[in-house]
């Protein structure tokens, strides 16, 4: 093969380089979330996944037109949920809770999750990335 | 043409039949005790299940039975019934998978297979075993599971696992291992069959010679099929010179190129 056969062989190369974007894997806050949105989201649980390395909070939201909207919210690990008495018996199915966080940067119905009001009136600190504002405890207060 | 009638057996060839059958089971017998007999055990007398194994069969690409594909060998399939017992949008939910199976399926991701796909995933696991439990590494995406033989139960606050679990006893040589609490991001093989987090897996370990595991699989997700379902593989133990598992890491892969930094910045 000469090198002018190459050429539209290495620009095809070039190309699927350039538009390819890597698999996001285990990843920190400003990756995927947008400190610019902060939201608060109150909605009924449809489903909490304990999973590593991320657990997952799903809600129905009540739209402005009455219909409810599901919303995925990022949440620490299940070990340190734990740690902060967060296990599937205080998150049940249908129970309502406040979320506080930011939205994905994608736009969709997701976002990152630092404080969760649950049904019994306790706060809790939820998020996973030590990079998200307001993940941390503040010393100051 | 004329056939002979069949002439009924005189009593000393009745005779004569029943003791070659019987000589023939007590040596069939015999067989399967020398063989069971000679298989690996631990200190407890409890069968050793230790070693590098591998399935040989098509079982990752399609569990029930398929003809050859561009993506997959042809198989007669695992399934005792041979075709999953899909509850009916279960079934649209698979036919979506596999329509886009070459962009869905998890293990392109590089995610933990789940079990009992890990299994039969055409690549080793190895098994460390002790009395108290058995660890099992696999190749694939750095999973190590533990199946407790120590008599304990499935934990009461469970998380959702990647690889549920594991909890086991001994019914005679065979090792019956209970495994429930998963996730459901995992899927049974490459051709988009599913599971939802409320699967529940029973799987039995029988030896069937010192290096052969018959491993059987009882799957039970009321979200995704009308009835539980069998599957059975066939286990092979790794006995080439320095067989050794090497690690099958993917999530680094499109980063490569970047690690280590170049001095150059090149």
């Amino acid at each position: 093969m000469n090198k002018k056969d190459l050429l539209p062989i290495l620009f095809a190369a070039g190309l699927t380089f350039l538009v390819t974007k890597p698999v996001d894997a285990h990843h920190a806050f400003s990756a995927e979330f947008d400190a610019e949105q902060p939201i608060e989201l109150k909605g009924v649980v449809t489903k909490l996944e304990l999973v590593n390395p991320h657990s997952w909070l799903y809600l129905d939201v009540k739209q402005p037109d009455g219909n409810p909207a599901n919303w995925g919210f990022e949440f620490g690990a299940p070990f340190s949920l734990k740690q902060k008495g967060i296990t599937k018996a205080s998150l049940p199915i249908g129970s309502e809770v406040t979320v506080q966080g930011f939205r994905a940067k994608n736009g969709k119905n997701f976002g990152y999750a630092v404080t969760t009001i649950l049904s019994d009136g306790r706060a809790v600190k939820t998020g996973g990335a030590q990079d998200a504002p307001g993940a941390q405890e503040n010393p100051a207060q | 043409m004329k056939t002979k009638p069949t002439q009924r057996p005189t009593l000393p060839q009745t005779v004569l039949l029943l003791a070659s059958s019987v000589l023939l089971l007590a040596l069939a017998a015999h067989n399967v005790n020398a063989a069971t007999q000679k298989i690996p055990r631990l200190a407890n007398g409890k069968p050793d299940f230790s070693g590098i194994w591998q399935t040989t069969s098509a079982a990752d690409y399609d569990l029930e039975p398929h003809s050859n594909r561009k993506d997959a060998p042809p198989s007669a399939g695992v399934v005792e019934g041979f075709y999953l017992p899909y509850l009916p949008k279960a079934l649209e939910q698979k036919q979506k998978n596999f329509a886009e199976r070459d962009k869905l399926d998890p293990a392109l991701k590089g995610y933990t297979l789940g079990v009992p796909r890990g299994i039969y995933y055409p690549e080793p696991f190895q098994i460390f075993q002790r009395k108290q439990d058995l660890t099992l590494v696999h190749q694939f995406g750095h999973s190590v599971r533990t199946i407790h033989t120590d008599g304990t139960g499935h934990p009461k606050d469970p998380y959702d696992w990647w690889l549920g679990d594991s909890r086991a006893h001994w019914e005679g040589d065979s090792l019956v291992v209970d495994v429930k609490h998963f996730n459901d991001k995992t899927w049974f093989d490459r051709a988009g069959n599913f599971h939802s987090d409320a699967l529940h897996v029973v799987e039995t370990w029988t030896f069937l010679d010192p290096n052969t595991i018959e491993y059987k699989a009882h799957i039970e997700d009321p979200n995704v099929f009308s009835k539980p379902w069998d599957l059975s593989v066939m286990l092979y133990r790794h006995r080439e010179k320095n067989f050794q598992l090497i690690e099958d890491y993917r999530f680094t892969l499109d980063y490569d190129e970047h690690y280590p930094p170049k001095p150059d910045g090149k």
